[in-house]
């Protein structure tokens, strides 16, 4: 074995190396290959092939079709996408204005801003959760501090659908913004100079000169978010209300309260087609991206 | 290599790895285990072990911790296995057990009959624990209700459930419990008005006796009180996710009553968590459910005396004080065999009877029935 070049660590040389490359990618591609592809294949196959009530194993869709035909599992999934979309947009809406201050924005300040964005990265779910209940729920601060100012009550958001939409949007600022900030790197000084010195002005900046060059980044923000809020199981767990549930806690209740896993199995798969299209997004994203670069 | 076989391998590999080396049981060392939580071990290692052994020199404890109720039968089965092969089971004590449990253990003499073995404390047990004699009990927790005494005088309480739905509806808003299957509380709050609904007969609810068409016609008289309950709940109609929460809603002001376990809200009152002002209170004609823990002894143990000796040592009147006051539990015995002091102070709390709702496919059948009858069917907007 001869000792490759320094050269084509910067790729000079191409088509050389691969060996090594596929090697070091092998460890994580066989994981997830093993503990990830295979149970999903695994998982779709159980909800398909499953015992008649003679103990026959045979294609069904029974499954299926009780989740379709059945109201309460509906308004489950609905919930989910209800949660999902409106947790999606107005985590742009949040998190849009944070990532172009944090960009353009100059001194002291910004540091501190952007620690406070950061910071829900470091907070466990379940802290928050519970610091929720405090702050938001029923005779909790926010409460106190509306009586303090003699103003009137607010009905609390604990255990109702808003409670877990509003602990979900806190926890996923971090990555927005971060992936969002990463996104706004492309965006050269240079050229808002220049729109600025034809007389843009800041909105026509934003929307002709930051936002088509932003509109990759925003994609996978929102991927990376759906499938967070997806497959969330405490805040819903906690916060939300008994039902309808969101799909994470139905389908642990589903799999561990009634011991019924071809239910389960077949709510995960329901949830994983969904999840699927915002993964396709993502992957497509940077496909796109890397052939760009090449 | 098969996958499945692969695995099995490697979990056997790892699992040789966390087997005791060549454990010989020792004379004068009890092998305890349990299958109950970490506060159970905790208590164990702090107060009984400590003070079995100043009384006892020579003699230790061995406490380990199986896990849960399957790590602890698969001791006691070893235990079984033992007897069959006249060996040496490794294990004395065993603490949140069933003697109806393994199955054929009973049948085969393999726990202790405690009637025949003259407990100095045998007779102080609580009659409302008693159960074949290979099970004894010293310790038990019961769902009951907590209150704020600031909104409501203790006196002024509910005793029977007629009561307590009569003061829900009167004060909406101010109770809540949480969803059946994720805290004994709640669940056992929607039991005790299963029960309430089918005149409180205990005997029509046992563990092999659910069908899905009488079974579901019992539940819907259930629901039936619940659903009329819901409105009058916090927010017409919320359920908190577990028993902690629904102690934070109490201690935050935002309701005036909610279930609670025995245990965890006296605990909760020694922390502070809850104020002292809190009145914990019981239902009179028909108690909340809960249930005592119970302990075995195998026969083929070689410190057999002494673990009977430890049982008896548990059951005196200090370590059934400190379950009290440590631990936050009901006694195994009769109040009236802990100090006086303590008696007079948990007054309210001691129950006349203590219903147990059975599992199984009761369950099931319960937890899932709520979250489809009673949970959804709320408007909530209004």
């Amino acid at each position: 074995m001869s000792l490759a070049p320094a050269s084509d660590i910067v790729g000079t040389k191409k088509q050389s190396g691969g060996l090594i490359g596929l090697l070091l990618v092998a460890v994580p591609v066989v994981l997830v290959g093993w503990m990830v592809i295979y149970p999903i294949i695994s998982a779709v196959v159980t909800t398909f092939w499953q015992p008649d009530a003679s103990g026959v194993v045979s294609f069904t869709l029974k499954t299926y079709q009780f989740f379709f035909a059945d109201d309460y599992s509906l308004a489950n999934l609905y919930l989910t996408l209800w949660t999902t979309v409106l947790c999606g947009v107005i985590l742009l809406v949040v998190c849009l204005p944070i990532a172009l201050y944090l960009r353009f924005a100059k001194g002291r300040l910004t540091a501190y801003v952007q620690g406070l964005a950061i910071f829900p990265l470091f907070v466990p779910s379940i802290v928050l959760s519970y610091a929720f209940i405090r702050v938001l729920g029923p005779n909790g601060m926010l409460d106190i501090l509306l009586n303090a100012a003699h103003l009137p009550k607010i009905r609390s958001p604990y255990l109702t659908p808003w409670g877990p939409l509003i602990g979900l949007v806190w926890d996923h600022i971090p990555l927005t913004v971060l992936i969002l900030l990463a996104g706004l790197g492309a965006v050269s000084d240079a050229s808002i100079e220049a729109a600025r010195d034809v007389g843009a002005g800041r909105i026509r900046v934003l929307w002709n000169i930051i936002l088509p060059r932003l509109g990759n980044s925003i994609l996978v923000a929102a991927s990376f978010a759906v499938l967070g809020i997806f497959s969330a199981f405490t805040l819903p767990y906690i916060l939300g209300p008994a039902a309808p549930e969101m799909m994470g806690p139905f389908m642990q209740r589903t799999f561990r309260d009634l011991y019924d896993a071809p239910n389960a199995i077949t709510q995960a798969v329901i949830s994983f087609v969904f999840c699927i299209a915002f993964g396709l997004f993502y992957v497509r994203s940077v496909v796109k991206n890397q052939r760009g670069r090449s | 290599m098969k996958r499945r076989s692969f695995m099995i391998s490697a979990g056997a590999a790892a699992g040789m790895t966390m087997l005791p080396k060549m454990a010989f049981a020792d004379a004068n060392r009890i092998d305890w285990y349990t299958s109950s939580d970490q506060n159970i071990t905790d208590f164990w290692t702090n107060i009984i072990k400590p003070k079995f052994e100043a009384a006892n020199p020579g003699v230790t404890i061995n406490l380990v911790d199986a896990g849960d109720s399957a790590g602890l039968q698969a001791i006691e089965a070893r235990a079984l296995a033992a007897m069959a092969g006249k060996q040496d089971p490794q294990a004395d004590f065993f603490e949140g057990a069933e003697a109806r449990l393994p199955p054929g253990a009973l049948q085969a003499g393999l726990y202790v009959d405690f009637s025949k073995e003259n407990l100095s404390n045998y007779s102080k047990l609580n009659p409302l624990a008693a159960d074949i004699p290979q099970n004894i009990t010293y310790r038990g927790s019961q769902v009951l209700l907590a209150f704020d005494t600031t909104k409501l005088a203790a006196d002024k309480a509910p005793k029977t459930f007629a009561d307590l739905i009569a003061w829900i509806k009167a004060n909406p808003g101010q109770f809540i419990y949480n969803r059946p299957d994720k805290g004994g509380s709640g669940g056992n709050f929607v039991r005790r008005a299963i029960l309430e609904a089918n005149g409180r007969d205990l005997s029509q609810f046992k563990i092999d006796n659910y069908d899905a068409t009488t079974g579901e016609a019992k539940l819907q008289k259930g629901w039936a009180i619940l659903k009329d309950l819901a409105p009058s709940l916090m927010d017409q109609g919320a359920y908190t996710s577990g028993n902690t929460q629904s102690i934070q809603l109490l201690s935050q002001g935002a309701v005036t009553m909610i279930p609670a376990w025995s245990d965890q809200s006296l605990s909760a009152i020694k922390q502070g968590v809850l104020p002292d002002s809190t009145g914990l209170v019981q239902l009179t004609d028909l108690g909340l459910p809960g249930g005592f823990t119970y302990n075995t002894v195998p026969t083929n143990g070689l410190n057999k005396a002494l673990a009977i000796k430890l049982q008896d040592f548990i059951l005196s009147e200090e370590i059934q004080s400190a379950i009290i006051t440590e631990l936050g539990g009901f006694p195994g015995v009769s109040w009236d065999y802990v100090s006086k002091e303590l008696h007079d102070k948990y007054q309210n709390l001691i129950p006349t009877s203590i219903p147990v709702f059975p599992g199984g496919d009761w369950d099931k059948a319960v937890n899932d029935g709520w979250y489809r009858n009673v949970a959804p069917n709320v408007d909530r907007t209004k």
